[in-house]
């Protein structure tokens, strides 16, 4: 495929708007409208009414839940999306390029939609900027704390990555890129210079080594130890959370970015622009991130089990007892089990369809473990003798919650309709224009 | 006799007596059996003497009582453990229900403690006669002000109506306290953090300072194990012997400090567990511990919740907290409730300051979507006339709660530790490392042991009650 028509591929987006895009756009209007109402609803009952969560202790109630499960979700994804990103970069595999986009975009939506569910987890989310007027003091013991500055870093720096990028392109297309956006156009390619790109290729180079370099540290550790830290809690404590949570968080981003990427070939007819052969090779990284989180799965169960402490042993019994847990062992198992089916025998089995299937039960699976993880943990809260004195929590989420966190997963949609229009979803060559 | 009206028959006047007898609710004990139904046998093994009918009319074999008709009470006459059953809070108990049994346990108990008994007996006498409409109000409170003021130090009664002066220093304001701690030593956990401070932020004198309310740049002073860093550190010692899990110091908490329907921040575990093939039934009171190593304050990613400095309460500032729940999270003990704007009946209102000297919203009950939870009743501790005490302490029927500087070898708690020095006593989950400041006296309950029902439920006695102007949003 020449260039050029690479080109007119990829910005047909921009510069044409069908049918189907306004009837998507409509969609995500109503959710979003949707999720404002339930919103509104939340903030004049108060969190503690509208949801499932209560206080532990006396009450039996389970204080984090969705909301917090769903956090961890989305920051999974985001640092899974921005480390799939900086590895094309730096290990230089151009055939991946037509996901880096994607990943990018994936990642500040998914940062955003995971602070928005640390707000809706709030009693009192009209106070939320204490937490940043308050920064300077907490960051020293707080992992809350930790947390906000790693967010922050991290949409910091995706930002920085996703704008630097796209500074040459949008020079360098800026004619057909849609009127209406000029403003911002203007403000990416502020004093932009054909000279530069050499020097920002090299800054993005080291930014996506950072990037990788920070990735273990930030989603394998600081958001793992807001749980892991927490002696209270015998089902967070621990020191392998991380490495698992890191595992999960991957698997889970990937299998998100080849959801977002199969949808966008499948829209734009974007066969040409993302071969398929990508698609086979993210099958192989992702069956095998998924075989590591069944083993650390595992782990824990095994630990959980065999001569464990008295109460981890009743936390992991009472772990295999709930349904959501065979859930989530059934859809890793199945996933991994048709992923190599996939990767074995291309021929007659592998489909981007089936694939795609494939990562969506991974994705959710992933969040059903992340949801579990924290809800358990809470459930058989502390140590024994209060533990058995105090009764076995209980959480079940109500409809509003349901609501308000799916519909950060339709806002994240609304965010990459909107990107669509903006900038192109597959990284082009500038040069090849010049 | 006695007559429906009272609605708290087991406290009169603020020492427990009990003349009058409510229906028997049963909870297991292990090695006696009391019925008390008319005209059966009592099967126990008590002295014959100490058998009493209601009607007088009473007849004692060997080893258990009979009587005509009525009630049939043994008095236990040794000073074992084992109290008689407890009698019910029904709000329907009748003078028909006479337990002198109950009556002889609770003065057995009394006998242990400073409170005048006789002056217990008079009022309790006097407020029967009350109910029967032979007293007005106001000549039972003039009767015995001088009494109870003199024995108590201070008479509440009525108590609702004055509240404000009770708790207020003659101008108005809160009374300055105790003059503040300089510097302070940093201890292993603190230690740790600091260095992780140190490491994650920018400056080199970053310390968890504000979380504990103290400059931590301050040198490091040798402060005693029990009580932490603070120079005075409020605490409490429990004995769970001489507690009879009536609730009593729940309910004074829910009324000193109007907290919601369901939060108890002041709760009393009423549990059974086997040891050694017996059953053995145990109680023990529940507040916030006050840790010296409190891991809610560390976490909280706004310093709402912090330990003071001047007296090593741990208390959150209801105007900064964000509701995130962390602090609840990351405490062992499970004392923390979000704020639900669900008063209940129990509490007219909160009357005490609700800033404390620092000026700091910390007293009273949290705001909906605020964390709550006991505060060692902080605004006593800001009011000269009341500092030192506490709503619960001073509720307790037979005197099991004595509040008090940890680190003070004279305050209350102490000298009640070295009076009880032949008593086990322990620390709750003190292997979570967060050094408690709350010292129990008695067994520990056991990991076996199994959560079950008192005497009295927090729905017997009208806790669990939403008041009429309690908005359930
Ligand atoms: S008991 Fe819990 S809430 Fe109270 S000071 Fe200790 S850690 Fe904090
Ligand atoms: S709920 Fe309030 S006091 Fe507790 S950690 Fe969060 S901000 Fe701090």
């Amino acid at each position: 495929m020449s260039t050029g028509v690479l080109e007119d591929r990829v910005l047909y987006p921009l510069e044409n708007t069908s049918r189907r895009f306004y009837a998507l756009l409509a969609v995500f209007v109503l959710t979003t409208i949707l999720f404002l109402v339930a919103w509104v609803y939340q903030l004049n009952v108060g969190v503690w009414a509208a949801t499932g969560i209560g206080d532990w202790g006396i009450s039996g109630g389970v204080p984090w839940g969705l909301y917090i499960g769903g956090f961890v979700w989305w920051i999974g994804l985001a640092h899974g999306g921005i480390a799939i990103s900086a590895a094309v970069r730096v290990i230089n595999v151009d055939r991946f390029a037509p996901i880096a986009r994607v990943s990018e975009v994936l990642t500040v939506l998914a940062l955003s939609m995971a602070a928005t569910n640390i707000v809706l987890s709030m009693g009192r989310p009209d106070r939320i900027f204490n937490t940043i007027i308050w920064w300077p003091a907490t960051v020293h013991h707080s992992p809350l704390a930790w947390d906000i500055a790693v967010i922050s870093l991290y949409l910091v720096l995706s930002l920085t990555y996703l704008t630097l990028s796209l500074r040459a392109e949008i020079a360098a297309f800026r004619d057909r890129l849609p009127v209406h956006f000029s403003p911002l156009y203007v403000l990416l390619t502020l004093g932009y210079s054909t000279s530069e790109d050499e020097k920002i290729e090299q800054i993005l180079w080291w930014l996506a080594v950072a990037i990788l370099a920070l990735v273990p540290l930030l989603s394998g550790g600081v958001v793992p130890w807001l749980f892991s830290l927490i002696a209270a809690q015998p089902g967070w404590f621990g020191a392998a959370a991380g490495a698992a949570m890191l595992t999960e968080s991957l698997t889970s981003a990937l299998a998100g970015v080849i959801v977002i990427t199969a949808i966008f070939r499948w829209a734009y007819d974007w066969d040409d622009v993302i071969d398929e052969r990508i698609f086979r090779d993210l099958a192989i990284v992702l069956a095998f991130l998924a075989l590591a989180t069944i083993w650390f799965t595992m782990h824990d169960i095994l630990t959980g089990v065999y001569a464990a402490p008295t109460n981890i042993g009743a936390l992991t019994t009472a772990m295999l007892e709930l349904s959501f847990f065979w859930l989530a062992v059934i859809g890793l198992v199945v996933s991994v089990v048709a992923l190599f089916v996939m990767i074995g025998w291309p021929e007659q089995f592998f489909s981007i369809p089936a694939l795609v299937g494939v990562s969506v039960i991974l994705s959710i699976t992933i969040l059903n473990k992340k949801v579990m993880f924290v809800v358990e943990g809470l459930m058989f809260p502390t140590a024994p003798p209060l533990t058995n004195l105090y009764p076995t929590g209980s959480y079940s989420p109500t409809l509003v919650e349901w609501w308000l966190f799916i519909g950060t997963i339709f806002l994240a949609g609304f965010g990459f309709l909107v990107a669509s229009k903006v900038i192109p979803m597959v990284e082009l060559d500038p040069e090849e224009v010049n | 006799m006695c007559e429906n009206g009272f609605t708290d028959p087991r406290l009169l006047s603020g020492v427990y007596i009990n003349s009058c007898t409510f229906k028997t609710q049963s909870y297991p004990k292990p090695d006696r059996t009391v019925t008390h139904d008319e005209g059966i046998d009592m099967t126990s093994e008590i002295e014959p003497s100490a058998c009493s009918c209601d009607d007088g009319n009473c007849a004692c074999g060997t080893g258990g009582c009979a009587c005509g008709s009525g009630k049939c009470t043994e008095t236990i006459g040794d000073s074992s453990d084992q109290g008689p059953e407890m009698p019910d809070l029904g709000q329907g108990w009748t003078t028909g229900d006479l337990d002198e049994e109950w009556e002889a346990h609770a003065e057995e108990k009394l006998e242990t403690v400073d409170f005048d008994v006789e002056l217990g007996v008079e009022m309790s006498r006097d407020a029967m006669r009350l109910a029967r409409g032979e007293l007005t109000e106001a000549e039972f409170h003039d009767k015995h002000h001088e009494a109870i003021k003199a024995e108590f130090g201070i008479d509440e009664r009525p108590t609702k109506s004055t509240p404000l002066e009770a708790t207020r220093g003659g101008d108005g304001n809160a009374l300055p306290g105790v003059p503040a701690v300089e510097g302070s030593g940093l201890s292993s956990r603190r230690g740790l953090m600091k260095a992780i401070g140190g490491l994650a932020a920018t400056g080199a004198t970053a310390s968890v300072a504000g979380c504990l309310d103290q400059d931590a740049g301050g040198s490091a002073s040798a402060t005693d194990g029990d009580g932490g860093d603070n120079e005075v550190q409020m605490g409490m010692v429990i004995d769970t012997d001489q507690c009879i899990a009536c609730l009593k110091c729940s309910e004074a908490c829910k009324e000193e400090n109007n907290t919601d329907r369901g939060a108890q921040w002041m709760h009393v575990f009423r549990y059974e567990e086997d040891e050694y093939g017996e059953t053995r039934a145990g109680q023990m009171p529940r507040p916030c511990q006050h840790c010296s190593e409190p891991s809610c304050t560390y976490v909280c990613p706004t310093q709402s919740r912090f330990k003071r400095e001047e007296d090593g309460i741990v208390v959150t500032d209801y105007d900064r907290c964000i509701g995130c729940k962390y602090c609840e999270v990351a405490c062992p003990y499970g004392v923390n409730f979000l704020g639900k704007n669900e008063p209940t009946e129990k509490s007219p209102g909160f009357f005490g300051s609700e800033t404390d000297q620092n000026d700091r919203h910390v007293g009273g009950p949290p705001p909906a979507g605020v964390m709550g939870k006991c505060t060692f009743c902080v605004h006593r501790q800001d009011d000269s006339a009341q500092r030192g005490t506490t709503a619960c302490e001073d509720d307790c029927p037979v005197d099991a709660i004595h509040f008090g500087d940890m680190n003070d070898s004279e305050s209350d708690p102490r000298e009640y530790l070295r009076e009880n020095d032949e008593e086990t006593r322990f620390k709750l989950l003190e292997q979570q490392g967060n050094e408690p400041n709350i010292v129990y006296l008695g067994n520990e309950p056991s990991n076996e042991a199994k959560p079950v029902d008192g005497p009295y439920t927090y729905e017997d006695v009208g806790l669990e009650t939403l008041a009429e102007d309690g908005g359930d949003d």
